[in-house]
C-alpha cells in the first residue's frame, strides 16, 4: 500500500494502482495465485469421488476471476485511495504487541506478558503519558489477573518459570 | 397453539433458572457496557467476549451471548443518541435524530422511546421465533444434501446482494472466506491442504481468531490510524428520561412499523439488523406528513429505526436456529459458539435438544427486558464511560483480544494468527471489501463441500442432481434472479440510495 498524503498525480501512472478497486483487485488475484500454487499437487479426484484439491482449485479459479474483474473495473474507473495516511506505528505495533505476547505467555507467564503487550502497545497510540501507561499497566495486570486466573479459574501460567 | 404454549414453558423453565438469569444479566450489563464504549460494534464485542462463554453449558454460554449481542446493540443506540458517533452500522441512522433530539435537551425521551421500541419489538420477534421455527425446522429436516447446497449458495449470495457495497467484492470475499475454511485436513481424504508444513494449521484455522483478529483488531489498527475525533458528547445532564403524551403520540406507529419491517427483514440473508434500520428510517420519512423535521430531531426517526433493528436482530436467530445458516455476521459468530460446544446447528437442534433451543428462545425476551431495566436507570453510569479516552481503551481491547485467544486452546500460536488477521482486516477496510461475507463463508465453506461431495455421491457424479431435484432448482433460480436483480442498473442505483441515508 502506498501512501497517499501526498494529492496524486494525475499524469503518473502509479496513481492508477493507489486505487481501491484495483489494490483489492491484486489482492484477490494475488490470493488466488498463491492458492493455486500451493494445491498444485493436491489430487482433484473426479466428480463423483472428489480429491482433497477439487473444491479448493475450484474455488481459486473463480477467486482469480472475479478478482481480474475488480481490477479492470478499478483500472478503468475506480476511486482513488481516500482516509488517512497509513502510518507505521499503528499499524507494526498494533499486531507486534501481540506477537509479543504469544511469544512470552508459556515460558514468563501471564504478567510478564502483559506487561509487554501493554508496553508494546502504548507506543502505537498517540499522546499516551508516560503515568498513564504506568497506572493502564497496573489496573489492567489485577484486572485480567481478577477475571481469568482467580474468576474463572484458568490454567494459565501467572509467574516466570524459574 | 398449544405447542406453542409447552414450547415456551419448556424454555421459560430453562431461561428462569437462577443461573442462567444470572448468565443472561451478566451477558446484557456486559454487552452494553463494551457497546457503549465507542469503537466498538457489536460483531467485533461478541467475537472477543466469545472466549469467555466457552467454559458454561451450552445452555448458559448461549443465553449470555445472546444478551451480550443484545447489549452491544442497544448500547450501540446510547452512544449515537449522545455522542453522534455510531458504534455500529445498525445505529447510523439513529444520529441523524437521536442525536438532535439529544442537542436540543431531550436526550432522555429519546433514549426511553429507544428502549421501549426496542422492548416491544422483541417481545413480537420472539413470538414470532416461537411461532415460525417448528414448521421451518421441519421443512428443513426434509431437505438432502442437494437441497442443502443449493440453500447455502442461496444464503452466501443473497446476504451479499443484501449487504452494502461492491457486490463483485463481496463475492470474491465469501470465495475467500470458503477458501480459508477449508485449510486444515480434509475430513474425506484425509489429505492436508493449504497448511504452509505447519502442524498446528493442520487442525484448520481457528474460529475465534479469524473473528477476533479481523473483526476486533482491525478496528483497532483503523481507529488508531484514524485522524483523533472531536466527540461531540452532549454535556447537559440527561434529565426527565419520560417522553411526553405528544412523544407517545407520535413514535407509537412508527415503533409498530418499524418492528414490522425489521421482523421480515431480519429473517433474509443478508438481513439483520443494519439493513432494518436503514430501511425503517427511509419508510418514516416516507409516511411522514411533514419529511422536513427529520434531521432535526423527529422522534419517529429514533422510534422506528431502533424498534426495526432490534426486530431484525432477533429474527435473524430464525434461519441460523432452524436451518443452521447464518444471515450475517453474528449469526456465523454463534453458529461458531454453537461448534465449538459439539452442536450442529440445524433442523435438528429443536427436536434433540429442545431445553437448548427453547430456552434461548425465552431468555431472548427476558434479556429484552433486562435490558430495559437496566439501561434507563443506569444511563449516567453509561455516560461516564463514554468519557473514557480511545487511548487507553483500546490498550485493554489488545489485551483482551490477546488473552480471550490465547484461552480457547492454550495455543499462543493463535495470538499470532489473530494477529495477522488483524493486518489483514484492517487492509480489508481500507479497500473496502467487506469482511462480514468471508465470515459467512467461512463458516459455510466445511459444509458446502460436505453436502457437494454427498450430493454427487448420490447422483454418481453428475451436477445435474442440482436442477433435477424441484427444490434445489427452486433456490438456485431464486439465487440466479437474486444476482440479475442487483444488476440491473436502476435496482443497483435504488440499493445505494437505501444505504446512503446520513
Amino acid at each position: 500500500m502506498t501512501s497517499d498524503s501526498v494529492p496524486p498525480q494525475p499524469s503518473s501512472r502509479w496513481h492508477l494502482l493507489a486505487r481501491k478497486d484495483v489494490l483489492a483487485g491484486f489482492m484477490f488475484v494475488g490470493i488466488a495465485a498463491l492458492g493455486l500454487f500451493l494445491s498444485r499437487n493436491y489430487p482433484i479426484g473426479t466428480s463423483l469421488r472428489m480429491g482433497t484439491g477439487y473444491v479448493p482449485r475450484l474455488l481459486c479459479w473463480i477467486l482469480l476471476g472475479l478478482g481480474a474483474v475488480v481490477l479492470i473495473r478499478g483500472l478503468r474507473a475506480g476511486e482513488a485511495m481516500g482516509g488517512p495516511p497509513l502510518r507505521w506505528r499503528p499499524f507494526l505495533l498494533v499486531p507486534g504487541s501481540l506477537l509479543a505476547f504469544a511469544l512470552t505467555i508459556h515460558e514468563f507467564g501471564l504478567i510478564v506478558a502483559t506487561l509487554l503487550l501493554i508496553g508494546i502497545g502504548s507506543l502505537a497510540g498517540r499522546e499516551l503519558r508516560p503515568l498513564e501507561v504506568v497506572i493502564a499497566a497496573l489496573v489492567l495486570v489485577t484486572m485480567t489477573y481478577v477475571i481469568f486466573v482467580w474468576g474463572l479459574g484458568l490454567p494459565i501460567q501467572v509467574w516466570p518459570d524459574l | 397453539m398449544g405447542d406453542l404454549f409447552s414450547n415456551l414453558a419448556i424454555g421459560f423453565g430453562v431461561a428462569l433458572t437462577p443461573l442462567n438469569l444470572g448468565f443472561a444479566l451478566v451477558g446484557c450489563l456486559v454487552g452494553t457496557l463494551v457497546g457503549v464504549l465507542p469503537g466498538i460494534g457489536p460483531i467485533a464485542t461478541v467475537a472477543m467476549l466469545l472466549p469467555l462463554t466457552f467454559y458454561l453449558e451450552p445452555v448458559s454460554g448461549l443465553i449470555m451471548l445472546a444478551g451480550i449481542f443484545y447489549g452491544a446493540q442497544y448500547g450501540g443506540s446510547t452512544t449515537a443518541i449522545l455522542v453522534n458517533m455510531p458504534g455500529e452500522t445498525s445505529s447510523v441512522v439513529t444520529c441523524i435524530d437521536g442525536h438532535q433530539m439529544a442537542r436540543q435537551g431531550r436526550a432522555g425521551p429519546a433514549l426511553a422511546v429507544a428502549a421501549l421500541g426496542s422492548f416491544f419489538a422483541g417481545c413480537f420477534a420472539t413470538l414470532l421465533i416461537a411461532l415460525f421455527s417448528p414448521p421451518l425446522a421441519k421443512i428443513g429436516s426434509s431437505f438432502g444434501s442437494p437441497e442443502y447446497f443449493s440453500l447455502m449458495a442461496l444464503g452466501l449470495i443473497a446476504a451479499v446482494v443484501l449487504a452494502h457495497g461492491s457486490v463483485i467484492k463481496a463475492v470474491a470475499m465469501v470465495i475467500l472466506g470458503l477458501l480459508l475454511g477449508l485449510v486444515g485436513t480434509d475430513g474425506q481424504s484425509g489429505g492436508t491442504r493449504f497448511s504452509f508444513g505447519l502442524v498446528v494449521l493442520s487442525d484448520g484455522i481457528g474460529f475465534v481468531p479469524l473473528a477476533i483478529g479481523v473483526f476486533g483488531l482491525g478496528e483497532v489498527i483503523a481507529n488508531l490510524l484514524a485522524p483523533e475525533q472531536s466527540r461531540s458528547l452532549v454535556d447537559k445532564k440527561v434529565t426527565g428520561i419520560w417522553p411526553t403524551r405528544e412523544d407517545f403520540r407520535q413514535a407509537w406507529p412508527a415503533v409498530i412499523r418499524g418492528t414490522t419491517l425489521g421482523s421480515i427483514l431480519g429473517v433474509l440473508p443478508g438481513g439483520g439488523a443494519t439493513l432494518s434500520s436503514f430501511a425503517a428510517y427511509v419508510l418514516e420519512k416516507k409516511v411522514a406528513k411533514d419529511p422536513s423535521r427529520f434531521g432535526r430531531g423527529a422522534i419517529e426517526g429514533v422510534a422506528g429505526p431502533e424498534s426495526a433493528n432490534n426486530a431484525g436482530a432477533q429474527t435473524s436467530f430464525i434461519p441460523m436456529l432452524t436451518l443452521g445458516i447464518p444471515g450475517n455476521a453474528v449469526m456465523a459468530l454463534m453458529i461458531g459458539a454453537l461448534t465449538i460446544h459439539g452442536i450442529q446447528p440445524g433442523p435438528l437442534v429443536m427436536a434433540e435438544r429442545p431445553t437448548l433451543f427453547w430456552g434461548m428462545v425465552a431468555s431472548m425476551w427476558i434479556g429484552n427486558l433486562m435490558l430495559v431495566i437496566i439501561n434507563l436507570p443506569l444511563i449516567g453510569i453509561w455516560v461516564q464511560l463514554l468519557r473514557v479516552p480511545y487511548r487507553l481503551l483500546y490498550l485493554s481491547i489488545l489485551l483482551f483480544c490477546a488473552i480471550g485467544v490465547y484461552t480457547v486452546n492454550n495455543n499462543p500460536f493463535e495470538i499470532i494468527l489473530t494477529a495477522f488477521f488483524g493486518v489483514l482486516g484492517y487492509v480489508f477496510l481500507r479497500l473496502e471489501c467487506e469482511p462480514a461475507p468471508m465470515l459467512l463463508g467461512f463458516v459455510l465453506g466445511p459444509l458446502m463441500e460436505e453436502h457437494l461431495r454427498r450430493a454427487m455421491r448420490i447422483s454418481s457424479g453428475d451436477p445435474m442432481i442440482f436442477i433435477e431435484r424441484p427444490i434445489s432448482l427452486g433456490l438456485l433460480i431464486a439465487a440466479l434472479a437474486l444476482l440479475v436483480i442487483v444488476a440491473l442498473p436502476h435496482i443497483r442505483s435504488k440499493r445505494e440510495e437505501v444505504f446512503q441515508e446520513s
